[in-house]
């Protein structure tokens, strides 16, 4: 047996402990191989959930992490096969890595084909541990019966008597369920994700605590989650969500299944979930009315379910989503008979029962949530903890613990009254106005976990620990020994398993509640899987007032300052808080009590008033009379019937602002409208598009020799080192960092200022790109005692936060010559085409998600068709926040607005030496003024030296390749075919050296010229004219509501500075560098690789921070 | 384990009329619903019958019944507080005996030559505790019927130790409670409507109907803690039985009746003649 699968298998957890990274410190390569061999081989032998995905995460590990280290794979040239690409896309991921290992026996390792080989080994494994959720889910008890129930003769539910009107013409009375959220008093360490549950029972532990919430200072606090149902006098389901202001009526099975098309996806999975509609309906084509009928056993009934969140925005990490899914299935389950009682609390089988469902729910909506995040069901405090499968579990067998684990609720003995009180008067909870996806974070936890590396797994230990002290300092009774314990927490473990889950914004506002609480401020607590949206700060309780009301405004002026590089969703808010003791609870309202929320008839009534009144239906009518009631005598009548006014009223001032608002900044930042209208006319036209933007077929793609590339990785060459070095010392070179974009893809659209992200821990502190690019340039001026010019371009969007920044951080104590390059144009944004959607979504492949996720998406992409069809293809994009409609136009533009407006004149004048310039994005956080690769530069007498790495998998967009004959850089969209590109070896890292005389020869200018402005523009003109524009389609987010946030598909256009290298006149050199100098960060779940495989260090070493 | 009595219910309000209603039989000879229930406790050798009725209803349900050879008593329930109920009005009938016990408005038609309820005293006799049949039944009739979790008796086929019962349960009730080894998922074992019971039952009816907090207890939650008190049995019948009282009831139980009667054939000629007509119409009118 090899020794990893022995590590695997071992039952002594001295053993089962050990890390990977320790076997493989030790291991040479030909080990590596033959354990990697083994543990393929005897993965598939195996029963047990655990080993097999451990043995995947080794694997993976194996191949992200350590092999890539060797020499003998470091800048192998061997391709990834499209084959197993293609596989991979298609999550078939045996077939992919057959192939890949196949590819890797045939050609020997190889960086790209081990990045490959991680890629599906990583795949394979979430995919497994999903699917074994799934599994169990289904298979619990009391579910099964949903996914065989195929046609509404089939079905057994029947709706409760007492929710049926009373006599004809009434109106049903009203099912109203209340449910508490839920925190996580101790943070447990991410124990509550589903697998560590069922791997670990033993340290799957959480304190949770089922809370009422308000905004602070407005109403007293109460379950922020309600559910409400009743009998509607229509053979419909209609689904209201009175929070997200959206509402369908429902007249065909299908379409409960189709979660995607509006926002209903959560309400539409909890009447899945719940049985009203079961699983295994989907794609019967039977009737909706058929089923109500059973249900009702009426004729012409239907259900109306509506869902209510008080105030919570999303991402408040107290698992409002999971909660209100629980009170939507819960208030199912008591309508059907499911729950033995209509009102009250639900007994302990029911709550396990709706947390079953909720994680269904979850799964149907292509969600997911932790095995903790529906504890808002149960009352009060109480423990959670992971239970050993025993025999008649569905797990036995398959994994140590079962899916679902135990509810200790905490009595008022154990946790008496006063230190409920006392934790109450203590602590201040706040949503700190981030809203992130802690998707990755979940991820990065599981894989730890799975591969043990010794810190993180003494960390999980003392994680563990620190809630036993907090559950004895709870019944001690002692709240400031448990403020100094979450804070010890977050400090310590927390940090340890997960670096990403604090970030600047929380450290500052934790230095800075310290600062100003000093000794009454107990203790920092993250809520959640990250911190920067819920969070808790305890107080001794004599400060908690004046604590309360100061850290709103601290936390706005924190986050003012920050939101150049942060992505806040939201303004930072203040909550209220109270233990809920009851759990979820109903109540049967009915006569004069039976009315629905008042944004219930504000989003409703608008609709019936504009029906004759003789056509109302008697729930119409009755809802009216009820409302018009409401809004004459019951309390509030007066801001109830303002707020439903405002509803039916135009708002036509708004829109007028954002229109004048946009045309100022259109006109402010140049925007060239004649370029614009040609753009669109010939997007329209079907001219330009995602599908023109490929070369033709006819052109010839290959591989470049080997010979067309320098290899700077191998070795040092003393001659060109010592070029390089005079020209620094000789003060010859200027770094232009770009930094004009909005870092799409790190925030998902959210437009922030990529270069200003604190998107690292580097040597102790949170570190944006731009500091670090700074830190590099002090450490090169003060190696060479020649201060090196720093040019930082911007866009619309970047350039005065960017300024901003840099005045308040001091340039980051750079004290060399700093330059900001404001951009000169911008682009309005349009509503995609149709057929360009098409090809993105349809012709191009692409990653297919898990298959309920892969349904959801698909059906929120034929929306998105419909949206972009009814605002008209291709007109300008405007109802989105200004800044939010303009775009970048590709950082070609970027070198040459250097030359517009006037930086290198003036960097000229001052540093007439001057002759070079490296240019890197401002995510490629590892290039720097390497003496070797500028020698190299200067000695080629090359226009322009390109770095190129070799091609890993996730390598998309590129690369270098010899097309006619002629090495070339070309755009991924412009390649005729995507198997094409695996066909090239390198991929370019987008860092490129220029000698400046040369590269003002190509524009047909010279030095002098430079002063002449208009010589300059048309110049740039005419060259731009023969570069290809691209069509590309981007995400852009819209926010509404409390934290809402819309992605929508946009259409932009860029010109590409890799086209350059197509120029005949362009004499260009390729070199290759290693992949921690050429990586660019493109996503933060990149960051935890990028940590663990050195880059961080790499680039910490590169680095000079003043502090 | 001696059963001489039986209790038939058949004082559902609303439902007056049904055991009134006239059907053929196997003999083919005109007689009342009433008359072929009660024949179905003659068969099994019972004599003392005892029927619970509407207030008003023993004169008119005296007439129908035609068995000479059995004792009729009829006892009106006149507090309708629902099925449980009117058993616990036979509790002095029955005594300190084990009964027979099934509803008015149901026909049995099934294979035995005794009938079901022959077979069912002959098992209470044999194990000597309270016994019902079941049926095999699928999840989407669990609306209509009480139901039943247990395990099978070692070395007896087709018989279960009851642990629970649950009337009319939801899908999500029975498969978390009612489970029943070597069924297929998705099938229970619901109440046939004949049961033998020993007396302990009327003590827990008593107990059940003077609790305040239940207002019409069911007969399933007293079978339930009848469970929990006494070694209880299911044992399946492969029988049919009709509810007349439901929609096409009487016309199913009368089709039942021919199809195992003297006049099977007459009847199946009728039946081919009604369809081929329709089948001629239909041609014709294409």
């Amino acid at each position: 047996m090899s020794a990893l699968w022995a590590i695997i298998t071992a039952t002594d957890p001295d053993i089962r402990n050990r890390s990977l990274d320790s076997f493989c410190e030790h291991a040479s390569t030909s080990d590596l191989i033959a354990e990697a061999g083994d543990l393929e081989a005897r993965r598939h032998s195996s029963d047990s959930l655990y080993d097999r995905v451990r043995a995947l995460f080794f694997l993976y590990a194996i191949h992200r992490f350590h092999l890539p280290m060797r020499p003998e794979s470091a800048t192998s040239r061997s391709h990834i096969p499209y084959a197993g690409v293609e596989r991979l896309l298609n999550r078939r991921y045996e077939e992919a890595i057959s192939i890949f290992l196949a590819a890797q026996s045939a050609h020997g390792l190889g960086d790209g084909i081990s990045s490959a080989l991680a890629s599906a080994y990583r795949g394979l494994a979430f995919q497994t541990l999903a699917d074994q959720v799934r599994r169990s889910v289904r298979s619990v008890r009391g579910n099964q019966w949903m996914f065989r129930t195929g046609h509404p003769s089939d079905y057994a539910l029947r709706l409760r008597r007492e929710l049926l009107p009373s006599a004809l013409g009434q109106p049903a009375p009203i099912l109203h369920e209340a449910t508490p959220v839920r925190m996580d008093l101790s943070h447990s360490g991410w124990s509550d994700i589903f697998f560590l549950g069922m791997d670990l029972p033993e340290g799957a532990r959480v304190l949770n605590v089922s809370i009422n919430l308000a905004l602070h200072d407005t109403q007293s606090p109460k379950p922020p989650v309600e559910a409400y149902l009743r009998v509607i006098d229509r053979p419909v389901i209609r689904l209201v969500s009175v929070d997200l202001d959206a509402s369908v009526e429902i007249r065909e099975l299908q379409e409960i299944f189709d979660f995607g098309r509006d926002y209903l996806g959560l309400l539409k999975a909890a009447v899945i979930a719940s049985g009203i509609v079961p699983a295994g309906l989907e794609g019967s084509d039977q009737p909706l009315a058929d089923l109500l009928r059973q249900l009702t056993q009426r004729e012409g009934l239907g259900l109306e379910i509506v869902s209510h969140v008080n105030n919570i925005p999303k991402g408040s990490r107290l698992a409002v989503s999971t909660n209100l899914l629980a009170s939507l299935i819960s208030v199912c389950m008591r309508a059907t008979g499911q729950a033995a009682s209509l009102t009250g609390q639900l007994a302990e089988p029911e709550r396990r029962l709706v947390a079953a469902r909720a994680i269904l729910g979850e799964w149907l909506g292509g969600s997911g949530g932790g095995w903790q995040d529906s504890g808002g069901v149960w009352p009060g405090i109480k423990l959670i903890e992971g239970v050993r499968a025993m025999e008649g579990d569905i797990e036995f067998g398959i994994s140590r613990g079962r899916l679902l684990p135990n509810h200790r609720i905490l009595s008022s003995d154990e946790v008496t009254l006063k230190t409920r009180q006392h934790l109450q008067d203590s602590l201040v909870l706040v949503h700190g106005g981030m809203a992130q996806d802690v998707g990755p974070i979940l991820e990065m936890v599981t894989e730890r976990y799975l591969l043990r590396s010794a810190k993180e797994w003494a960390a999980r230990r003392e994680a563990g620990e620190i809630l036993d002290e907090i559950i004895d300092e709870l019944r001690r009774g002692d709240v400031g020994a448990i403020g100094r314990a979450t804070q010890r927490n977050f400090d310590g473990p927390l940090q340890e398993i997960i670096p990403w889950a604090s970030n600047l914004y929380t450290e500052t506002l934790i230095r800075e509640v310290r600062a100003k609480f000093g000794s009454a401020f107990w203790g920092f607590w993250m809520l959640g899987g990250m911190s920067g949206g819920g969070m808790g700060f305890i107080f001794d309780p004599v400060r908690k007032p004046e604590a309360q009301n100061a850290l709103g405004p601290m936390m706005r002026e924190v986050s003012q300052r920050l939101a150049g590089g942060v992505p806040f969703a939201m303004q930072p808010v203040v909550y209220d808080f109270s233990i809920n003791e009851n759990g979820t609870f109903a109540e049967l309202l009915s006569g004069e009590s039976a009315v629905l929320p008042d944004g219930y008839y504000n989003l409703m009534l608008p609709a019936l008033l504009r029906k004759e009144q003789r056509t109302l239906s008697v729930n119409e009518r009755a809802d009216l009379e009820r409302f018009s009631f409401r809004c004459h005598a019951a309390s509030g009548a007066q801001e109830r019937t303002r707020t439903f006014l405002n509803r039916l009223l135009p708002q036509a001032q708004n829109g007028n602002d954002r229109a004048e608002t946009l045309q100022s900044l259109l006109h402010q930042y140049g925007f060239d409208p004649l370029q614009h209208e040609r753009i669109q006319t010939e997007l329209r036209a079907g001219q330009i598009g995602l599908a023109q933007n490929r070369l033709p077929a006819s052109v010839t793609i290959e591989d470049v020799a080997p010979d067309q590339v320098f290899d700077a990785t191998r070795g040092s060459d003393a001659k060109l080192r010592k070029l390089g070095e005079e020209a620094l010392a000789s003060g010859s070179v200027a770094v232009v960092t770009l930094a004009g974009g909005a870092g799409s893809r790190w925030t998902h659209g959210a437009g922030v200022v990529k270069g200003l992200s604190p998107f690292c821990r580097l040597a102790g502190k949170h570190r944006t790109f731009l500091e670090v690019h700074l830190a590099k340039s002090r450490r090169t001026s003060r190696a060479y005692n020649s201060p090196v010019p720093h040019i930082v371009t911007t866009s619309y969007l970047t350039h005065d936060p960017t300024d901003k920044l840099l005045k308040l951080e001091n340039n980051y104590g750079y004290t060399g010559p700093l330059y900001l390059s404001p951009s000169r144009s911008v682009g309005l944004r349009m509503i995609p085409m149709v057929r360009d959607l098409r090809f993105a979504w349809e012709s191009v492949p692409q990653q297919i998600l898990d298959a309920q996720a892969q349904k959801v998406r698909d059906s929120s992409r034929a929306a998105l068709i419909s949206w972009a069809q009814q605002c008209g293809e291709g007109s300008d994009y405007t109802d989105n926040l200004p800044l939010q409609c303009l775009h970048p136009v590709g950082h070609w533009y970027e070198v040459p607005n250097i030359f517009r407006n006037g930086v290198l004149r003036n960097l000229l004048e001052a540093q007439p030496n001057l002759r070079y310039l490296m240019v890197h994005n401002v995510d490629t956080v590892g290039a720097d003024l390497d003496a070797q690769i500028l020698g190299r530069h200067i000695s080629t007498g090359a226009t322009m030296t390109v770095e190129v790495m070799t091609r890993r998998i996730e390598d998309r967009g590129g690369g270098l390749a010899s097309v006619d004959g002629r090495a070339r850089l070309v755009e991924g969209l412009a390649l005729p075919s995507e198997d094409t590109e695996f066909r090239l070896s390198y991929y370019n890292s987008n860092t490129c050296w220029l000698s400046i005389d040369a590269l003002l020869g190509v524009f047909g200018l010279t030095r002098a010229d430079l002063a002449d402005e208009r010589k300059v523009a048309d110049a740039v003109r005419a060259l731009s004219a023969r570069v290809p524009t691209y069509i590309t389609i981007k995400d852009v987010k819209k926010r509404w509501g409390e934290g809402q946030e819309d992605i929508f598909p946009v259409t932009q256009f860029e010109k590409l500075w890799v086209d350059m290298t197509a120029l005949a006149q362009m004499n260009c050199d390729y070199v290759l560098v290693r992949r921690m100098r050429g990586q660019q960060l493109k996503e933060p779940a990149q960051l935890d690789g990028w940590l663990r495989d050195g880059s961080a260090d790499y680039v910490t070493g590169l680095c000079d921070f003043p502090d | 384990m001696q059963i001489r009595k039986a209790v038939i219910t058949a004082a559902g309000p609303g439902q007056r009329t049904l055991p009134m209603q006239l059907l053929i039989d196997q003999q083919g000879s005109e007689c009342s619903v009433l008359s072929l229930v009660v024949r179905e406790a003659s068969r099994a050798g019972i004599n003392d019958v005892c029927i619970v009725v509407s207030p008003g209803d023993e004169e008119p349900y005296s007439k129908l019944v035609t068995q000479d050879s059995v004792r009729l008593t009829f006892i009106p329930q006149r507090d309708p507080r629902g099925y449980a109920h009117a058993v616990f009005c036979a509790r002095e009938f029955v005594g300190d005996e084990p009964f027979l016990h099934f509803v008015g408005d149901h026909i049995y038609v099934g294979p035995e030559s005794g009938g079901s309820a022959r077979r069912l005293i002959d098992a209470a006799t044999t194990a000597g505790c309270s016994i019902s049949t079941v049926q095999i039944t699928r999840e989407n009739l669990l609306p209509y019927f009480g139901a039943i979790g247990g395990q099978p008796v070692q070395g007896k086929p087709g018989f279960y130790r009851i642990d629970t019962v649950l009337e009319k349960p939801t899908p999500t009730e029975a498969e978390q409670s009612l489970i029943v080894p070597g069924l297929r998922s998705g099938q229970y074992l619901c109440f046939y409507g004949m049961h033998v019971l020993t007396p302990a039952i009327f003590e827990i009816l008593a107990e059940l109907l003077s609790d305040s907090a239940q207002k019409r207890p069911s007969l399933s939650s007293a079978l339930a803690i009848l469970a929990q008190r006494e070694q209880y049995l299911a044992m399946i019948h492969k029988g049919q039985r009709f509810d007349v009282g439901v929609k096409y009831g009487l016309f199913s139980a009368q089709l039942a009746l021919a199809m195992h009667g003297r006049d099977r054939d007459k009847v199946l000629t009728e039946i081919i003649q009604v369809l081929a007509t329709r089948e001629q119409s239909e041609g014709s009118g294409q």
